[in-house]
């Protein structure tokens, strides 16, 4: 298992646990167990949209979903963003806790902050050493698209 | 010195939310007992039909006009200039509480004019467009509504001094089409208080800034469903306004002005927000997790109504406006802010 690692935003540490696979494409982590893949919004997401005040899935359980395919909606203090796949399969369940109240995003991202299970394909999923790097990589750029300088 | 009557129309929330009913009703109760003012309220403007009596009550207002909705100022200017509704934009102060004090700043930066073909046919009267989720209660609005009763008192005094000196003869400003067809109405009949708040049935459909539309007309190539159309002045028009499937807000993505707004869809920058003005305009995180860019997003949106529809998806191959890859899409705001605020943050 690898160690967790610690990405920084400016200043602020944004942590990756090490024993949780990633997925690049929509920033969310993955832990599987018993054939279901749990998904939730990476340490990286959650400080870019700061406090959730508002979550809503725009597909049923049961659905089968493409990976990137519009899955759900979101907005916080800062931001509001569309919710997509991060893979190919079907979504089995949502974090209801979450409809009623989605703090546990910004409180425990990597635990009760859980959004949704599925069954599918874990392939496209990367290690945190992986998804480390690609925040590194990208880093600039996203900054740079936040500012609307690009 | 004639007397300058200002109306104000207050258009309802649709369904019956208790919180907004009751701004609704405490702001009606306060703006009745203002002198100068003529009040009335009719139901969800983007919902009416060029047959509701609501609709035809505001078409028959022929003055300066205040109206209060739920929708961004922007959007409710321009859905009612495509109802015939015309006028000059009158320019509000209200401006909602900053939500963090970075945005003092940003106030500053005023965008660039928006070099648009302009609304045609306007007569000489000026519309101001509040909109009433700006605040939780009925004083700012009252004060704002007396600000401009006053601006307007001002500005047809101002004119009717211009023309007394140009001709000695009063003359009547005009809007012969406008007061004929007044004269043909009986008030009874027609505004009838029931009729005028008739609930009406829920649409979908694009709403032009004129302010901001140059004519290019991508939008009647990417939308395949027949919603636009050009008129006789070879101008784009949001035609067939129920063609719209419901829900789909893909050619707005499409516009390079940002010119086509849904005013009834979640996110502001599609609904109607100010462009260029960072106050309660949110970041959309949207390309980050997983979105992809604004053309390839409409396209998906518009397979899905084909599909549903019956039809064939197209993907990219129809109707796609060709430009640079990796132009940048979202408006240029200067977002600073939310890096500087990150950075601030010491946790």
């Amino acid at each position: 298992m690898a160690d967790e690692l610690t990405f920084l935003m400016g200043k602020f540490p944004a942590r990756l646990p090490g024993d949780l696979r990633y997925a690049r494409t929509n920033h969310m982590w993955c832990r599987q167990a018993e054939g279901k893949l749990r998904f939730g919004f990476s340490a990286y997401a959650v400080r870019l949209m700061q406090d959730v005040y508002f979550l809503d899935w725009v597909v049923s359980t049961g659905t089968a979903v493409q990976h990137l395919q519009q899955i759900g909606h979101i907005e916080t203090s800062k931001a509001v963003a569309d919710l997509f796949a991060p893979t190919s399969g079907t979504i089995m369940a949502f974090n209801q806790e979450l409809l009623k109240d989605p703090s546990a995003i910004n409180v425990d991202n990597y635990g009760a902050g859980w959004l949704f299970d599925m069954e599918g394909d874990a392939s496209v999923l990367v290690d945190v050493g992986d998804y480390f790097a690609f925040l590194e990589a990208n880093w600039e750029k996203t900054q740079r698209m936040l500012k609307g300088h690009m | 010195m004639s007397r300058h009557r200002l109306t104000v129309v207050l258009s309802q929330a649709q369904g019956k939310h208790p919180a907004k009913r009751a701004l609704e009703e405490s702001l009606v109760a306060a703006l009745i007992m203002e002198p100068g003012l003529d009040v009335s309220v009719v139901p969800y403007l983007y919902d009416l039909d060029a047959e509701h009596t609501g609709r035809l009550f505001l078409e028959s207002i022929q003055g300066d006009m205040v109206v209060l909705s739920w929708l961004f100022s922007r959007a409710a200017f321009w859905l009612l200039d495509r109802d015939g509704i015309k006028g000059h934009l009158g320019e509000t102060q209200l401006k909602p509480p900053a939500a963090d004090e970075d945005e003092e700043d940003a106030e500053e930066d005023e965008p660039q004019a928006p070099k648009g073909i302009g609304a045609v046919a306007v007569p000489d009267r000026h519309i101001y467009c509040l909109d009433l989720r700006d605040f939780n209660d009925h004083e700012p609005y009252v004060a704002e509504i007396r600000r401009i009763a006053q601006e307007c008192r001002q500005r047809q005094e101002a004119k009717q001094a211009a023309q007394a000196q140009a001709k000695p003869a009063l003359v009547e400003l005009g809007l012969p089409a406008m007061a004929e067809k007044n004269a043909t109405l009986s008030e009874e009949t027609r505004f009838a208080p029931e009729q005028i708040l008739k609930p009406p049935d829920r649409r979908w459909y694009p709403v032009i800034d004129y302010s901001r539309c140059t004519n290019c007309m991508e939008c009647i190539d990417f939308c395949l469903f027949g919603v636009y159309g050009v008129d006789s002045l070879e101008r784009i028009t949001v035609e067939n306004q129920d063609n719209c499937k419901r829900g789909c807000p893909a050619c707005s993505r499409v516009c390079p002005e940002h010119a086509i707004m849904f005013p009834d869809y979640k996110t502001p920058a599609i609904a109607g927000a100010p462009v260029g003005n960072i106050s309660g305009l949110k970041i959309d995180l949207t390309k980050l997790f997983g979105g992809g860019d604004a053309i390839s997003i409409a396209a998906q949106e518009r397979d899905r109504e084909l599909v549903r529809d019956g039809r064939e998806a197209v993907g990219l191959t129809v109707g796609i406006p060709k430009r640079q890859a990796g132009k940048h899409e979202e408006p240029k705001d200067d977002l600073d802010n939310l890096m500087d605020a990150l950075d601030a943050m010491d946790i």
